[in-house]
């Protein structure tokens, strides 16, 4: 999943709007920064597979998106913040976590419990529904745009152009398509 | 593509995308 992280994080920003935005739309991407950097340093692994949806093999991703750490990033992303309160603190880790509990439908069992176990989940829409993946995605945005959306326009605080930020998150997520992605 | 360029291409695409909707998302001033 991709921009459909950016969606949650909007919808949680929705739910929790004293929570700093960019603080919660780093954290719900936060596990794929944590990827590319160790891929490129040689910690983790990843290999192209042109015609075979996704269009790439996540061969070792276990230290940014294994379950047990995904909890440890997301308990230490929040602690940051923990200064700022209880419920903002609670709000960006769970921004973290929820990039989990996001990928779980889409990966296709490369998500261990911990790193290094030889237990590993995902429910694998990429694979099974090659195309099928990116509505499915689509109406999670949808769902998680509306709700933005609709709490910006009702309490005023935040989402200025709360339109625009989802046009934005629906362009990421054409450009993520099975039609035009870097990698398909 | 590279390993390497898929990681920075990774981190890229979840980075790039943060200030514009942090941008995005201020509220606008009344006037």
């Amino acid at each position: 999943m991709y921009a459909g992280h950016y969606a949650a994080g909007l919808a949680i920003k929705a739910k929790q709007p004293a929570a700093p935005t960019w603080a919660l739309l780093l954290g719900v991407g936060l596990l794929d920064v944590l990827f590319g950097i160790f891929v490129m340093l040689g910690i983790e692994r990843v290999s192209v597979t042109p015609g075979i949806s996704p269009g790439f093999s996540l061969d070792f991703i276990d230290w940014s998106h294994s379950l047990a750490m995904s909890i440890v990033w997301a308990a230490l992303f929040a602690s940051f913040f923990w200064r700022r309160g209880r419920v903002i603190a609670l709000a960006t880790g769970f921004a973290v976590f929820s990039h989990f509990l996001l990928d779980w439908p889409m990966h296709p069992g490369d998500l261990a419990l911990w790193p290094h176990s030889s237990i590993h989940i995902g429910l694998g829409l990429w694979r099974s529904l090659p195309i099928g993946w990116w509505w499915i995605e689509l109406g999670c945005i949808a769902a998680g745009c509306t709700y933005y959306v609709v709490r910006a326009r009702r309490l005023g605080t935040f989402g200025g152009r709360a339109l625009w930020a989802c046009a934005v998150v629906v362009l990421l997520h054409v450009v993520n398509s099975p039609w035009l992605a870097v990698a398909k | 593509m590279s390993s390497f360029g898929f990681g920075l291409l990774c981190l890229i695409s979840f980075t790039l995308p943060v200030p514009i909707l942090a941008w995005l998302d201020r509220a606008r001033r009344k006037r």
